[in-house]
């Protein structure tokens, strides 16, 4: 784990935590304005909100976006506290997700199942366990809620996100009519400024990334709308309302602040997790030999 | 992912072209191809290598003409503007001169074009018994990319003045040869292939080293960073123009540690902080790395850089290239996400090197054939 937090970060962190709980109201509100004075985003040289920096969230839905306790990890034995899930609250509103029976039933195999690695070269089959696991992409929403942080570069035509978990990076077509040309691990996102609310629609996604360690999923026909609305010179309010007719019965909703990481210098360090997992998905096909033997 | 041995012809290349004349020079009856019937109608150029040929000699005329009343754009901000897309590749124009050129570093209008001819002939003749992937059925071989120009540079390498890589250092000769019998010793596995094949890092350096497909890049700029995006493996250089420090020397990083400033209208980029792992061209982790990307007209981005590594060379090294303008964008490149390729690789080699150590005929031995 990597979560490094400055003071003011986690001093607000703090503050936001417990403004969360009420979720967002009907009208479409951020729940957080009411807790910064009234204030004006900084403006790029074409007029918008400005979110160009450093960015990384501070909630434990990467461990499960639902509500939950703390846990001891996977082999405990020799992970101890190194490998335990902290508990945290849902950032999904209403601490449901609507699945629909068999999908319900699918996310506690997926749970099961996390650890089964059983990488395979037919490119037909996918055989999974826990994508993080397997350093994969982490598709969108969860990229922003991941334990990293990420950088935000902002152009009239095109924000290019830069994830610090595996250099992942997805590009935002501002006002594009462009067609994703293939399902991605990232999706395809397309954006456009509503007020001072950055609105990116992602589509064609894969089905292979989960929300979350605990199993949590989607298809292939996922759909996302994410609202980014700068509410301080530090925070981000996020929204995404995810919706995928395959797996819910109805659209739903999850939200967290996003923190703007002040520290001097800060810079993303790589987190290239590629020769991190070699061992673990080859040498059960017998094709990694260990070092220094 | 692709393994591809076409070795210094998919080099690519570079520039002081200005002003090839080419008119009377290349066959003008390109051979009309026809697709086959409920089969989409190419681009000659992307079909034909004579009418790439021809149609590459023209484009270094019409850029030329090009740059007669081009300005320096500038961001908002008042940097120099050297966002778009470029193309790792420029020409057939290999790293290493040929040592039969000598010291000669440029080629004559007839020789240039007769080169590059020769070298978009090889790139589009493929053995299916040696090459997996015949990279023009996808239209992926550098001819057939707009952009790609005979140019007359004999090499991409201007210094030393011979145009080829300086000698090892007798201590980097003994660290190679005891990794490659450790490598023996351990036999082949996933950690055997290259950085690219496993998807660490794609082609696209740092440095660039044209070559090799998937070669499309994109530069982008804010204030304060420029941010260089390969296609390949989706490899992203995030490099801060605001004077700061590197990172202390114990962080190592697969792609580096860049720090750029402007000079004039160039991006001067620093790089150290590089893995020992990575392992590039057998340099260490002492490798220090100097990039200049310049603008030099609408459709064409000079890229030189100088590499420095006294633990490997006997001497820095330099290249000087031209990359050009490609339409955008980049997409994904999820290269690690169910590697398959990888598996094959390594399944395929051990099988190879079992043939191989019993007598028999191995791709390998195809390719000395060849």
């Amino acid at each position: 784990m990597r979560i490094r937090v400055t003071v003011v970060a986690a001093m607000s962190a703090l503050v936001l935590a417990g403004c969360k709980v009420t979720g967002p109201t009907p009208g479409g509100q951020t729940p957080s304005a009411p807790l910064f004075p009234a204030w004006e985003a900084p403006r790029t040289a074409d007029g918008k909100p400005d979110l160009n920096g450093v960015w990384q969230s501070f909630t434990t839905a990467n461990w499960d976006i639902l509500a939950h306790a703390a846990q001891p990890g996977p082999h405990p034995e020799v992970m101890g506290a190194w490998g335990a899930g902290p508990g945290g609250q849902s950032i999904v509103e209403g601490n449901e997700i609507p699945y629909q029976p068999w999908a319900a039933a699918k996310k506690e195999e997926n749970f099961k199942n996390r650890m089964v690695v059983k990488v395979t070269n037919d490119p037909h089959r996918y055989d999974t366990g826990e994508p993080e696991l397997q350093c994969y992409r982490p598709g969108v929403p969860r990229a922003n809620y991941m334990p990293y942080p990420f950088q935000i570069f902002q152009t009239p035509d095109q924000i290019l996100i830069v994830y610090e978990y595996k250099g992942a990076i997805r590009s935002i077509y501002m006002n594009s009519k462009e067609e994703a040309p293939s399902d991605t691990w990232m999706g395809w996102s397309k954006g456009h400024w509503e007020g001072d609310t950055l609105v990116v629609d992602v589509t064609s996604f894969e089905s292979y990334t989960w929300f979350d360690r605990a199993g949590n999923f989607h298809s292939d026909a996922l759909h996302v709308v994410e609202r980014y609305t700068p509410v301080s010179p530090y925070h981000i309010q996020y929204e995404a309302t995810i919706e995928d007719p395959k797996v819910f019965t109805r659209p739903w909703k999850m939200s967290f602040p996003i923190y703007r990481r002040v520290e001097p210098n800060v810079q993303l360090v790589e987190f290239n997790c590629v020769p991190f997992v070699q061992e673990m998905m080859y040498a059960p096909l017998g094709l990694y030999k260990p070092r220094g033997e | 992912m692709g393994d591809r041995s076409l070795g210094a012809l998919c080099a690519v290349t570079v520039l002081i072209v200005l002003g090839l004349g080419v008119s009377g020079g290349v066959g003008g009856q390109s051979p009309s191809s026809t697709a086959p019937s409920g089969t989409k109608v190419f681009d000659e150029t992307a079909v034909n290598t004579e009418a790439a040929i021809k149609a590459a000699a023209d484009k270094v005329k019409a850029d030329a003409a090009e740059l007669k009343n081009w300005k320096q754009p500038r961001t908002p901000w008042g940097d120099p503007d050297i966002q778009g897309y470029y193309f790792n590749h420029s020409s057939y124009t290999p790293l290493e001169r040929p040592v039969a050129l000598k010291d000669k570093a440029f080629y004559t209008e007839e020789e240039a074009l007769a080169a590059f001819k020769r070298a978009v002939e090889t790139d589009a003749d493929v053995d299916p018994r040696v090459v997996h992937y015949d990279w023009k059925e996808y239209g992926m071989d550098a001819w057939q990319m707009s952009g790609v120009k005979p140019n007359l540079r004999t090499s991409l390498i201007v210094d030393p003045p011979d145009g080829r890589l300086p000698p090892l250092t007798p201590e980097a000769k003994t660290r190679l040869a005891a990794a490659a019998a450790a490598e023996k010793a351990k036999g082949i596995d996933v950690t055997s292939p290259g950085m690219y094949t496993r998807c660490i890092t794609g082609n696209g350096g740092p440095p660039r080293i044209p070559g090799g497909v998937t070669a499309e890049s994109q530069i982008l700029q804010t204030r304060g960073y420029v941010v260089m995006v390969q296609q390949s493996n989706n490899d992203v250089r995030i490099i801060p123009l605001d004077g700061r420090p590197h990172l202390p020397k114990n962080v190592n990083q697969w792609l580096g540690d860049a720090r750029g400033h402007w000079e004039d209208a160039t991006l001067v980029v620093e790089t150290t902080n590089f893995n020992a792992e990575r392992n590039w061209r057998g340099s260490t982790d002492a490798m220090h790395l100097i990039e200049r990307y310049t603008l030099m007209g609408p459709k064409t981005l000079r890229y030189q850089f100088t590499v420095t590594d006294p633990m490997t060379w006997t001497q820095p090294w330099s290249i000087d290239s031209l990359l050009p303008r490609i339409d955008p964008p980049i997409y994904e490149f999820a290269c690690h996400e169910q590697n398959y390729g990888l598996i094959n690789w390594t399944i395929g080699s051990q099988l190879r090197a079992k043939e191989a150590a019993a007598g028999g005929q191995t791709t390998q031995s195809l390719r000395e054939e060849r």
